[in-house]
């Protein structure tokens, strides 16, 4: 309700009713008016309304919110392209005489982008499959901005890329995936997303750490529906495992698939080798043969407060 | 001067006037170094024989400190082999002139003379090579591949040739020229116009045995720059050297191959670079 006339330098010129000078006037929002309440006096007219052209109530339908126009930026990504884009017509005017819609022009916003673009809609796609949370949908976009920009890997597909950077950025937060896990949800080859992985190392002169065992156990073991002190004592026979140094160059992966087997087998909730192997994405004679270099240790490798479902000597023999 | 074991700064020098003892047989060698400046991973020697190696670090050193009072950053123009070798105690007095580098020519690389207690006795054993040779004139390959008989050369050696010009042949070295001259010969008999040009070894394998089992984890976690070990992919360590040029796939078994030499040199150069490295990660259970 205040006055416009309190201008904020004393050069405005204030607005102010002749007959009542230091009358506040007031403003009439619907007919754009700034009337004196003392004599009734239009001082203002069309002045200009510059609130918000409708009510919002943040509770209801937080998808759309009237007061947003356009779709919210992404400037980190995009560049920040504030094109416009006309739409398809929804009425029966938009529509000429053979049924093709009048208005054709649904140009490319911005070729350069749009790749990217469609690179990040495929990234999103395949980090739901896997459910993956924000924050690495997020770093695999930027990885994938990266490299996209230094154009060094410009030949290869963009899915290939996307799906290395991917399995970058799983690396990178933590967690890692496996390739086999990887390839489940992208089109390309686990050769083809190992080749882009290391030329993308090479590209953006960043290196990751190594996988260990410990990393994929959670994930594998609740696949199964082990309970956790099978879980962790998978984990520890794994950890033991490597320590001792039973399984010399054999994959991470084989050698937790293989505490995961012996560690269900000593328990109440026995898995076959078949269902670890799909789980983990190994085959059961690669679990076999991780199986057998662990198997003579056995007794060293449980932990020390494990209760025995069946006894150690009662493990099967492979 | 830096005196510590920790890893330089990117920029910098480990200037070896450390005269406490280096872990024995573990280089110190920066991951921060800048990708493509690195030179051959030196090993760090303990002994007090002063090879050449030594030396010319010692001129370097004095270089050094001639020119910035061994800031990392005035040294940064004249790349220097990261050693962190207990380099000692005593100071050639006054026989070691001063390396007169410009700041923008690479050192020249230094080729150590091994000290003799780091010499492996292991030569790695070539196993292929792979050159080209321009025949000079195009063959048709219908009529060689029917007439020609393969048998009488040197079984080892085998030749390929392409539809025009261009030869390549396998097999094992200085066996390789004279089978390239025989194809030539063979080809020249069927009736084409074929001359020896351009003879070039392309490439050369090579395999050996340290005989001893190798921590592939360590090693990946200080060569980071040259190192790629990734499980899933391959069982083994690529290590790739930048000088000289080599490419070597390291095992957990202690198996070394070596390739993408020209030269039978560089894999000897190479397998001598990167034995003193692999003692030092050696297992030790």
């Amino acid at each position: 309700m205040a006055s416009t006339s309190r201008g904020d330098g004393l050069t405005l010129p204030k607005v102010q009713c002749p007959n009542h000078p230091d009358a506040m006037l007031v403003e009439d929002y619907r007919a754009g008016d700034m009337i004196c309440p003392e004599c009734g006096l239009v001082v203002g007219d069309r002045v200009i309304d510059v609130g918000s052209e409708w009510r919002t109530f943040t509770n209801e339908k937080a998808t759309k919110d009237p007061s947003r126009v356009g779709d919210a930026q992404n400037p980190l990504l995009n560049g920040g392209d504030l094109t416009t884009m006309i739409s398809k017509g929804t009425g029966a005017a938009s529509f000429d005489e053979f049924g093709n819609s009048k208005y054709q022009n649904r140009r490319t916003m911005s070729s350069s982008d749009r790749a990217m673009l469609n690179a990040f809609k495929e990234i999103t796609t395949m980090a739901d499959r896997i459910n993956l949370p924000r924050n690495i949908i997020d770093r695999t976009n930027n990885l994938f901005k990266q490299v996209y920009e230094q154009k060094s890997l410009k030949g290869r597909a963009n899915d290939a890329i996307a799906s290395a950077c991917l399995y970058i950025a799983c690396r990178q937060e933590g967690v890692p995936r496996t390739f086999k896990e990887i390839c489940a949800v992208s089109r390309i080859s686990k050769k083809e997303i190992g080749r882009c992985f290391k030329l993308i190392l090479k590209a953006l002169e960043t290196s990751v750490d190594l996988i260990t065992t410990g990393d994929f156990m959670s994930r594998f073991c609740s696949n199964l529906g082990l309970p956790k002190q099978v879980q962790m004592a998978a984990t520890y026979i794994a950890r033991k495992a490597v320590e001792q140094d039973l399984v010399p160059g054999r994959s991470p992966i084989s050698v937790a698939a293989a505490a995961i087997y012996m560690a269900s087998q000593a328990s109440a909730e026995k898995k076959t080798q078949k269902e670890i192997g799909d789980i983990a994405g190994v085959a059961d004679v690669t679990i076999r043969q991780s199986y057998r270099l662990i198997y003579p240790r056995a007794a060293d490798l449980f932990p020390p407060d494990f209760k025995f479902d069946t006894p150690v000597d009662k493990l099967p023999q492979l | 001067m830096e005196q510590n074991n920790s890893l330089p700064p990117f920029q910098g020098i480990v200037l070896p006037s450390v005269k406490g003892a280096m872990t024995p047989g573990m280089p110190i060698f920066s991951p921060m170094m800048p990708y493509g400046s690195g030179l051959t991973p030196q090993p760090v020697t303990n002994t007090n024989s002063l090879s050449l190696l030594e030396e010319q670090q010692r001129q370097q050193q004095q270089q050094a400190s001639s020119q910035q009072a061994g800031v990392p950053g005035g040294l940064g123009q004249t790349p220097q082999l990261y050693h962190s070798q207990t380099v000692t105690t005593t100071t050639l007095p006054g026989n070691t002139p001063l390396y007169t580098a410009t700041p923008l020519t690479p050192m020249t690389p230094i080729t150590p003379a091994t000290p003799a207690s780091e010499s492996s006795g292991i030569v790695p054993q070539l196993q292929n090579i792979v050159s080209t040779v321009n025949l000079g004139c195009k063959l048709d390959l219908k009529t060689i591949a029917l007439r020609a008989r393969n048998a009488e050369y040197n079984p080892k050696a085998k030749m390929w040739a392409h539809s025009s010009y261009k030869a390549c042949c396998f097999g094992s070295e200085n066996q390789s020229r004279l089978a390239a001259r025989k194809y030539a010969r063979v080809v020249q008999k069927l009736g084409f116009p074929a001359k020896f040009l351009d003879f070039k070894i392309q490439n050369m394998v090579g395999s050996c045995d340290v005989k001893f089992p190798i921590r592939l984890e360590g090693l990946v976690l200080t060569h980071q720059q040259f190192s790629s070990y990734e499980p899933e992919l391959f069982p083994g360590l690529i290590y790739r050297m930048i000088k000289p040029r080599i490419v070597l796939l390291i095992f957990v078994s202690g198996k070394v191959v070596l390739t993408g030499a020209k030269v039978r040199g560089e894999i000897y150069e190479a397998f001598e670079n990167i034995y003193p490295i692999l003692k030092g990660f050696r297992k030790t259970t």
